[in-house]
């Protein structure tokens, strides 16, 4: 993309007033792969999944096939899924146990920490380590890895710098979600989809697009499965920013302390026992006196979290759930979505039972409430291919009067770290636009 | 007491036959109340995640997700909420069709069929959207019952670790 289209690009986004064709245009596209995730932290994986020595999944950053292991002494590997040797994918399966992993090509064989140690005939053909030194060879480590809460991430940047300090504030919220107990949390899945739409979309919308909830959404209330989404109530929620994350929550009833919040979205006393002894005192303040509970958010650029509380029976039981998911780009056009269950380890077994129904029927490739979400995506993305998308910006000013003030200020008195609003507004989804737009700004990252 | 499949000839193959035909019959034509009626109350409705691993690993479903695990409280919510007004991703409907085949039929226990198919499901969106297909085996149980043929159970083993649809407001 020639430079000076792009500054009009970024500068746009960055006034609100994003043109339509970022959702779906190659050149866009070559310059996230280029310039975002050549350097952002991505998540890949969770420690629950791979709890013995030898346990493995393999995923990706975009094109890049990096093996998730967890070695004989129980540390945590990501490696580049490459033989040394010829290039070849070393490890076919995206999961299960092993203490090796053995190219298929020439049988180059390597331990699950990525040392090699198997290379036939080293000595008539290389003449030994004259020939090819094999001590310190290795599967590539990926650039950086670092972990938060058993989420594992790695980076293509070395200088990425410490996983922690990039969460910044979000991690406050980011512990709602998986670190409900010193147990943590554990993931099952994913149910891996592939759907014609722009990443993007998807994580802007779980950032922070309460406003969508009511219509889009309208009918899992129509059928009493969630009845929070209704506008009334959608549009008491905060809006928050934080570090590099941005979530939605919904207002609680009013008066109610910390057990009894908890409670109403579903919680058993002993989970909530667990939240109050893990939880620092502002954590469990946003819960009890400013009385918001989490719901969607995005961790920049393409992890979201969601947590919802439907009726699993005729009964009216409410039972919470929680859904870690990635975008994870395929092309400008096609986004595979990774959705986990997620919950509390040291839960009750009728709670996990339950709550894995909570999300089927809401969230993940069957989810009610996500079934609609991604009709429209592919709409967005369908529409924004063509050549008319040029020519529209799509308003991305929602909360913002025309001189650029918030309708409404800043929410007094948000125990969570960061900028909450109240109501209605598109603040999220230009915080994390303007990441985006900061990214595609930068050089290229050296290769 | 499953043993060898029932010969085609046998009444009780040609009624789970003809049953899992008219069953897609009624999705193809969206009639999923008439659908619902060929439940059981007991129904469990499963689509366990594919997953590719390999030969030696002896799994290639995951053991606690699926893309479906259904009882009727949650079939029925499904099917209530494509009844409603604002069900976007199937309005304007998808053209299904569900192409059912390979069909065998045991006699799993009195009055219970052990029914395993293959189904294709042909999934059509707008007038812009390549076409997606689900091919997918299953596993049935079907109730004999004084009223007919009810689906006590269904485990759909999808044949793709990515789907390719986008999502599944359709059944199986």
């Amino acid at each position: 993309m020639r430079h000076p289209d792009l500054a009009a690009v970024l500068s746009d986004v960055r006034s609100g007033l994003v043109p339509a064709h970022v959702y779906n245009d190659p050149e866009i596209f070559a310059l996230e792969r280029d310039r975002l995730f050549s350097r952002a932290w991505v998540f890949l994986a969770h420690e629950s999944e791979i709890p013995a020595p030898g346990d493995y999944v393999v995923r990706r950053v975009l094109a890049d096939s990096f093996i998730v292991a967890r070695d004989e002494g129980g540390g945590v590997r990501v490696m580049f899924n490459m033989c040394l040797h010829r290039g070849m994918q070393v490890c076919r399966a995206e999961m299960g146990n092993a203490s090796h992993f053995r190219c298929p090509y020439h049988a180059w064989t390597y331990r699950n920490d990525g040392r090699l140690v198997g290379l036939p005939f080293h000595a008539e053909a290389y003449g030994g380590d004259d020939g090819f030194a094999r001590e310190g060879q290795a599967l590539l480590p990926a650039p950086a890895a670092d972990r938060y809460n058993g989420l594992i991430f790695a980076s293509l940047d070395p200088d990425a710098g410490p996983l922690r300090d990039f969460l910044g504030d979000f991690a406050f919220y980011l512990d709602f979600y998986t670190r409900q107990s010193p147990a943590g949390v554990e993931l099952r899945g994913p149910q891996r989809w592939r759907i014609r739409a722009n990443w993007k979309i998807g994580a802007e919308n779980f950032a922070g697009d309460s406003y969508h909830t009511p219509h889009t959404h309208a009918s899992v209330v129509d059928i009493g499965l969630f009845r929070e989404p209704r506008a009334s109530k959608r549009k008491e929620g905060a809006l928050y920013t934080a570090g590099p994350g941005a979530g939605t929550t919904y207002k609680l009833p009013p008066g109610g302390d910390f057990e009894t919040q908890l409670r109403y979205v579903g919680y058993p006393d002993p989970m909530i026992g667990e939240m109050a002894a893990t939880w620092s005192a502002g954590q469990r303040a946003l819960v009890a006196d400013s009385g918001f509970m989490v719901s969607a958010a995005t961790l920049f650029p393409n992890l979201s979290l969601v947590h919802n509380w439907p009726q699993i029976d005729d009964a009216g039981t409410v039972v919470p759930f929680i859904s870690v998911r990635q975008w994870q780009p395929v092309s400008e056009r096609e986004t595979e979505v990774l959705s986990w269950f997620a919950v509390d380890a040291a839960a009750p077994e009728a709670f996990k039972r339950d709550s894995y129904k909570a999300y089927l029927m809401c969230f993940g490739s069957s989810g009610m409430f996500e079934q609609d979400d991604v009709e429209n995506w592919v709409s967005i993305t369908d529409m924004a291919g063509g050549s008319m998308a040029r020519r529209l910006k799509l308003n991305s000013r929602m909360g913002l009067t025309g001189s650029g003030r918030p309708v409404r200020p800043p929410l007094p008195g948000f125990a969570g770290p960061g900028l909450a609003y109240q109501g209605f507004g598109e603040f999220n989804q230009r915080h994390w636009l303007a990441q985006w737009s900061d990214h595609l700004e930068a050089e290229a990252a050296a290769r | 007491m499953t043993g060898r499949p029932l010969s085609y000839a046998d009444p009780a193959h040609l009624a789970a036959h003809q049953f899992l035909v008219e069953e897609a019959a009624l999705l193809d034509a969206g009639d999923y109340a008439g659908w619902l009626g060929l439940l059981s109350e007991d129904i469990r409705y499963l689509m366990p995640v594919r997953v590719t691993t390999g030969r030696g690993a002896g799994f290639d479903v995951l053991p606690d997700m699926s893309h479906f695990d259904e009882d009727l409280y949650a079939l029925r919510k499904r099917v209530q909420r494509l009844a409603t007004e604002h069900a976007w991703t199937e309005d304007p409907p998808s053209r299904t069709r569900h192409f059912v085949t390979n069909v065998r039929t045991f006699r799993h226990a009195p009055s219970l069929l052990r029914v395993d198919s293959a189904v294709l499901m042909f999934r059509s969106r707008g007038d812009t959207r390549p076409a997606d297909l689900v091919s997918a085996g299953r596993t049935d149980l079907l109730r004999e019952t004084v009223a007919g043929l009810r689906l006590a159970r269904r485990e759909i083993r999808v044949d793709e670790a990515v789907l390719r649809t986008q999502n599944l407001a359709v059944f199986l």
